[in-house]
């Protein structure tokens, strides 16, 4: 629509006469054009004017007592500070119950949404961060095992590389025939390394043990070990200052947190010399 | 300080009710209890229901008058338009409408006022009345139909069996003649 086509509408407009979209389709274009603003405020007002045209009739006199009295019962009923009109309201009160009513169920459907979503992003978060709490203790004992192997494989390489390692073969008895180790072990410091190879698995109540037995000493007790499903093993120990210039080795199977002495079956043992 | 009533203009008066002034809600009262009951009459032509309604329309006054904004128009028009919105949804309310149609379209004169309104009559109120009675009938009663019987311009078409776009065309060049005459014979400053 034009603007010329607006401008005739305007007085049918100041005569709330207009219907259908003609009225909406106006209303929108008076708030952008202001002449059209203009003309229809000067056009409501001639409109104004047609009130004049009836005959004039007075109200009955106590009409106006019964106004003042209803405004004087209003005005002790509103507090005075709503009434300043020198004070403009922050916002205007609600127009109707109803919509009151509305807007509080609105803001309490609102409330209980959010209060949904957040309880639910906090039980997700909660159990996100459990989640990351169990893999960061994972992480953090396969580091302590790896730490844990590096150094045990830099105390094998020590000793193995040692100047004064010696190396002493572990043969397989009756019991285990086909199994065997090796025992390397630094002579002047007596840091040792046992390797097994061939070694049945024990069951869980019971572990290898190793067993220092110098010549006229009874044995000596060493490390508790088990081996994996290949018979393997390697671990370091601390050979016994008694052990180290002349002594047999011998693994046992013992119960899982050791004994004192020898109360198993041998399964390696290195010769005697 | 209470304001004077009889000495303040329109916009002044209302901004004194605004403030919670009875004073000035009594003179504004005084000053158009005549023009607002006889214009709610018309709509009505129940004196009861009329007096309900300007009851109302003055507390409404009392209530809203801080929403009266000056830039957007005169005094006169902001109480009139109250006045006529409640009398009209008071009418619709009623469902006498049909009832009242014949009445409303009625000329001005032909049902004068008593002899103590007469003498209360505004000279501005004689000088809209001259100029309603130079326009066409046919102008003068579309524009009677809208404005006292609040029908749109496709009813008054229907009503009157006419074209809804002759029922446009003497509603715009009547209410823009008005306007002009009014113009013509300073009006404008009521």
């Amino acid at each position: 629509m034009e603007h010329q086509e607006y401008k005739e509408l305007l007085a049918i407009s100041a005569l709330d006469a207009l219907d259908g979209t003609d009225a909406l389709h106006l209303e929108a274009h008076l708030k952008t054009c202001v002449e059209c603003r203009g003309e229809i405020s000067e056009l409501r007002d001639a409109a104004g004017l047609l009130a004049h045209a009836g005959p004039i009739q007075a109200p009955s006199e106590d009409l106006r007592a019964r106004i003042l009295a209803d405004v004087r019962a209003e005005k002790q009923s509103v507090r005075p500070s709503e009434r300043l009109s020198n004070v403009m309201p922050i916002a205007k009160p609600p127009k109707s119950g109803f919509t009151t009513q509305w807007l509080r169920i609105a803001a309490i459907l609102l409330f209980v949404g959010v209060g949904f979503v957040l309880l639910s992003m906090f039980l997700v978060a909660q159990r996100e961060i459990g989640k990351l709490t169990r893999e960061v203790e994972i992480q953090k004992t396969e580091l302590n095992r790896e730490r844990e192997a590096r150094m045990e494989g830099q105390k094998v390489l020590a000793v193995i590389m040692s100047r004064d390692a010696r190396t002493i073969q572990l043969a397989g008895t009756q019991t285990a025939q086909t199994a065997r180790a090796i025992f390397v072990f630094d002579q002047k410091s007596g840091r040792a390394v046992l390797m097994t190879d061939g070694l049945p698995m024990t069951s869980t109540e019971k572990a290898y043990e190793v067993w220092f037995i110098p010549k006229g000493h009874a044995p000596m007790p060493g490390k508790v070990f088990t081996v994996d499903s290949s018979g393997h093993a390697m671990i370091t120990d601390q050979m016994p200052s008694e052990a180290m210039k002349d002594a047999v080795i011998a693994i046992t199977v013992e119960p899982k947190s050791g004994s004192a002495a020898p109360t198993g079956a041998i399964y390696l043992a290195s010769p005697a010399s | 300080m209470q304001a004077e009533p009889s000495k303040i203009s329109d916009n002044d008066l209302l901004k004194a009710i605004a403030r919670g002034d009875e004073g000035a809600l009594a003179g504004c009262y005084d000053r158009y209890r005549l023009i607002l009951f006889s214009l709610i009459l018309r709509i009505l032509h129940d004196r009861q229901e009329a007096e309900d309604v300007l009851q109302e329309v003055f507390l409404q006054v009392w209530r809203r008058a801080r929403d009266f904004d000056e830039s957007r128009g005169r005094a006169f028009t902001w109480l009139v338009t109250i006045a006529r919105s409640r009398a009209l949804d008071r009418l619709r309310a009623s469902g006498s409408r049909a009832r009242l149609a014949t009445e409303a379209e009625q000329e001005p004169h032909d049902s004068m006022g008593d002899a103590a309104a007469d003498a209360v009559r505004s000279e501005e109120g004689e000088i809209v009345r001259r100029a309603l009675a130079e326009l066409p009938a046919e102008q003068r009663r579309t524009l009677f139909m809208a404005y006292f019987e609040g029908l749109t311009q496709t009813e008054i078409a229907a009503r009157l069996g006419d074209p809804l776009g002759t029922v446009k065309t003497r509603m715009r060049s009547g209410l823009m003649k008005l306007r002009e005459l009014l113009r013509d014979r300073s009006v404008d400053s009521l």
